[in-house]
C-alpha cells in the first residue's frame, strides 16, 4: 500500500480528508478488501469490539459506530443490549473479529462525508452559544445530544477541585496507572455546558 | 495538521508510524528475545521507556463501555519533560506539561487549570518491583505475541487481594514501550484498557507539539503560579494513617497550593510500589452546621473518597479500588504538629 493511500486513510480518520477525496476513498473502500481491513483494524477496532457487545460508544465516535450499526442488519442484531457483565473483556476473550471491523469501517466513511472537513478542532466543542442557535435536525449535518443541566449538587469535593486532585495525583503514579489516570480524566463524561459550577465528570455518590 | 504535513513527517499513514517506531528501536538494537530478563525487568524497562524516550501516537482507551482516541505526546529534552495527551474525541480535554507547570484544559468548562510542580519532581522515579511487590502481585510473563506487526512479550501483574488492581501489559520487544496494557480488577475482569493505533519514536519533537490546539477565548484561567516546595504539612497537624491496606506506606507528605483554592493543601501518598494514592487535607470551609456527608467517586476505573474529620476534608485519590481508597481516607488522623518530613 502507497504512502499516499495511508495517508488519506490517516486523514479520514481525523476527518481532515476533503469530501471529495473521502467519496472516492469511501468507493474505494467498498471494493478493496485489504484496505477495508487497515480502516478497521487501525481506526476503530476498539470501538468495533465494543459495538459488537452493544455497549455504548461516546460522541463523535458513537456516531461512526451507530451509523453503521443502522446500516449493517447483522451488525445491529448483534448490538443488542446486554447486562453489564456482558461489557467486560476478559482475558481470554478475543479482541475482535477482523471482517466485523471492515464492514464497520467501510459504512463509517458515509458518516465522515456528511462532517464538514476542514472545521478546526475548536469549532468542534460545544459552546452555551452554539447550543442555543444550532438547527434541530438537520439531516447531513452532525447531531448532538446535549444533556440538560441538573440542579446543582451539594458535593462535598466540586469537580473542579477532584481535577485539580487528579492532576496533582498524576506526578506520583507509576507511568501506566498515571496514564490510565489522565486518559480517564480526559475521556470522562463532559460537563453541562453553560452551568456555573459543572456538573462533574465524575460519578459521585452519597454514602 | 496539514495533509503535506501529514505525510511529510510526524505521524504519518498508521502503517509507516509502525514503521518509523521500528527504526527508533533500531537505535537501541536489544534483541528480539531477552531470555535473561525477567517480567520484573520487563517492567522496569518499561517505565524507563514511558518516562525517558521521546514519542508520538495515538491510541484508543475503552472504559466502562465508552470508546475514546487519544493522542499522547511525550519529550525529554534537556532533562526537561514535556507531555500532552489530548482527547481527539468528546470532552477535547488537553493536559499539557512543561516543565514544572502543568495546564489543564477543559472546554466543557470553559477552564484552564494550570499548576505549577516542585522542579525536583521533573522525572519522578519510581520504585522497581521487590520482595514486598512480589508478596502483593503475581508479576509473570504469559506468552509472547504480535501485536499490529510488532513482537511484544505480554506481562501479566495480578494483585493477590483486594486492595489493588492487576494489569497486563503487551511490552514492545525492541523499545519497550507498552503498545496495549488492560487494566483489571481482583477478579480477572478488564474494567479499562489502552491500544495503540500507532506510535512514533522519534528524536526531536517540535516546542509547538506542546501547545493546546482549543481556542481559549473566554475561558476560566485557574492558576497557581507559585511553585510549592515539598515541606511540612500546612494545617499545622501532622496527619498520618492509623493503618493501611497490606503492602501500603507513606512516601511523599508536602503542602502545596491548587489551582482555585484558598489555602495551602497537605499532599500525602501512599505506595505498595505499583499502585499509589495520594490523600489531600485542607481546611474545610463550608457553612457551618452542613452534614459531613463522605462521597465516593469514580474518574474512569480510578478512585476518590472524600470524608471530614476534625473539621478538615479528607480526600484519597488513586489507581485502585473504591475500597482502597475509603480505607485509606478514613484511617487519617491529626495527630499534633507537622514533624518536619519531606519526601
Amino acid at each position: 500500500m502507497n504512502e499516499e493511500l495511508d495517508s488519506q486513510l490517516s486523514a479520514m480518520f481525523d476527518d481532515e480528508l476533503p469530501p471529495a477525496e473521502c467519496e472516492l476513498l469511501a468507493r474505494r473502500l467498498s471494493r478493496d478488501e485489504p484496505l477495508k481491513a487497515r480502516w478497521g483494524r487501525y481506526a476503530i477496532i476498539s470501538a468495533v469490539i465494543r459495538a459488537e457487545r452493544g455497549v455504548r460508544l461516546n460522541a463523535p465516535l458513537a456516531g461512526r459506530v451507530n451509523a453503521v450499526l443502522l446500516a449493517e442488519p447483522a451488525l445491529a442484531a448483534q448490538a443488542a443490549p446486554r447486562d453489564r457483565t456482558a461489557t467486560r473483556l476478559r482475558w481470554w476473550q478475543p479482541l475482535a473479529g477482523s471482517a466485523v471491523a471492515a464492514g464497520v469501517a467501510a459504512v463509517s466513511i458515509l458518516w465522515l462525508r456528511s462532517h464538514t472537513p476542514d472545521a478546526p478542532l475548536a469549532a468542534r466543542v460545544i459552546s452555551p452559544a452554539a447550543i442555543g442557535t444550532a438547527p434541530a435536525a438537520a439531516p447531513q449535518r452532525e447531531i448532538y445530544i446535549v444533556p440538560l443541566p441538573k440542579p446543582p449538587a451539594a458535593a462535598l469535593v466540586p469537580s473542579t477541585e477532584l481535577a485539580n486532585y487528579v492532576v496533582a495525583h498524576s506526578m506520583f503514579s507509576p507511568p501506566v496507572a498515571r496514564r490510565n489516570l489522565l486518559s480517564a480524566f480526559m475521556t470522562s463524561e463532559p460537563a453541562a455546558a453553560g452551568t456555573e459550577e459543572p456538573q462533574p465528570d465524575v460519578k459521585v455518590i452519597a454514602q | 495538521m496539514s495533509r503535506s504535513s501529514r505525510s511529510s513527517g510526524g505521524i504519518a499513514g498508521l502503517a509507516l508510524a509502525w514503521a518509523v517506531a521500528g527504526a527508533a528501536a533500531a537505535e537501541e538494537p536489544p534483541p528480539k528475545h531477552l531470555p535473561d530478563h525477567t517480567p520484573a525487568q520487563w517492567l522496569e524497562r518499561m517505565d524507563h521507556a514511558l518516562t525517558t524516550r521521546n514519542y508520538d501516537g495515538t491510541f484508543s482507551h475503552w472504559q466502562g463501555g465508552r470508546v475514546e482516541m487519544l493522542r499522547i505526546i511525550h519529550r525529554v529534552q534537556d532533562g526537561m519533560v514535556s507531555e500532552r495527551l489530548a482527547s481527539l474525541d468528546g470532552s477535547g480535554r488537553e493536559f499539557i506539561r512543561t516543565g514544572s507547570s502543568l495546564a489543564c484544559y477543559l472546554p466543557d468548562r470553559r477552564t484552564v487549570l494550570v499548576e505549577q510542580r516542585p522542579p525536583e519532581e521533573s522525572l519522578v522515579g519510581f520504585p522497581s518491583v521487590n520482595d514486598q511487590t512480589a508478596s502483593l502481585y503475581d508479576i509473570r510473563e504469559i506468552g509472547h505475541m504480535r501485536l499490529n506487526r510488532r513482537e511484544t512479550h505480554v506481562i501479566s501483574v495480578s494483585p493477590k487481594d483486594e486492595y489493588r488492581y492487576g494489569y497486563r501489559l503487551w511490552i514492545d520487544d525492541s523499545t519497550a514501550m507498552p503498545l496495549k496494557s488492560q487494566l483489571a480488577d481482583a477478579h480477572g475482569d478488564v474494567i479499562e484498557q489502552i491500544v495503540f493505533a500507532n506510535l512514533t519514536l522519534t528524536a526531536r519533537i517540535p516546542d509547538s507539539s506542546f501547545r493546546p490546539e482549543i481556542s481559549t477565548e473566554g475561558f476560566q484561567w485557574l492558576r497557581d503560579d507559585t511553585a510549592p516546595h515539598l515541606q511540612p504539612g500546612s494545617t499545622a497537624l501532622a496527619w498520618s494513617a492509623m493503618s493501611l491496606p497490606p503492602g501500603f506506606r507513606m512516601t511523599v507528605r508536602s503542602a502545596q497550593i491548587l489551582p482555585g483554592t484558598a489555602g495551602a493543601v497537605d499532599h500525602l501518598v501512599f505506595t505498595d510500589g505499583f499502585a499509589s494514592v495520594s490523600v489531600f487535607v485542607e481546611r474545610r470551609t463550608a457553612p457551618s452546621g452542613a452534614p459531613a456527608v463522605p462521597e465516593s467517586a469514580t474518574v474512569g476505573s480510578s478512585s476518590a473518597f472524600s470524608t471530614v474529620v476534625d473539621g478538615h476534608k479528607i480526600t484519597a485519590v488513586g489507581e485502585v479500588p473504591p475500597a482502597t481508597v475509603r480505607f485509606i481516607a478514613s484511617q487519617l488522623k491529626a495527630q499534633g504538629s507537622a514533624p518536619a518530613a519531606g519526601r
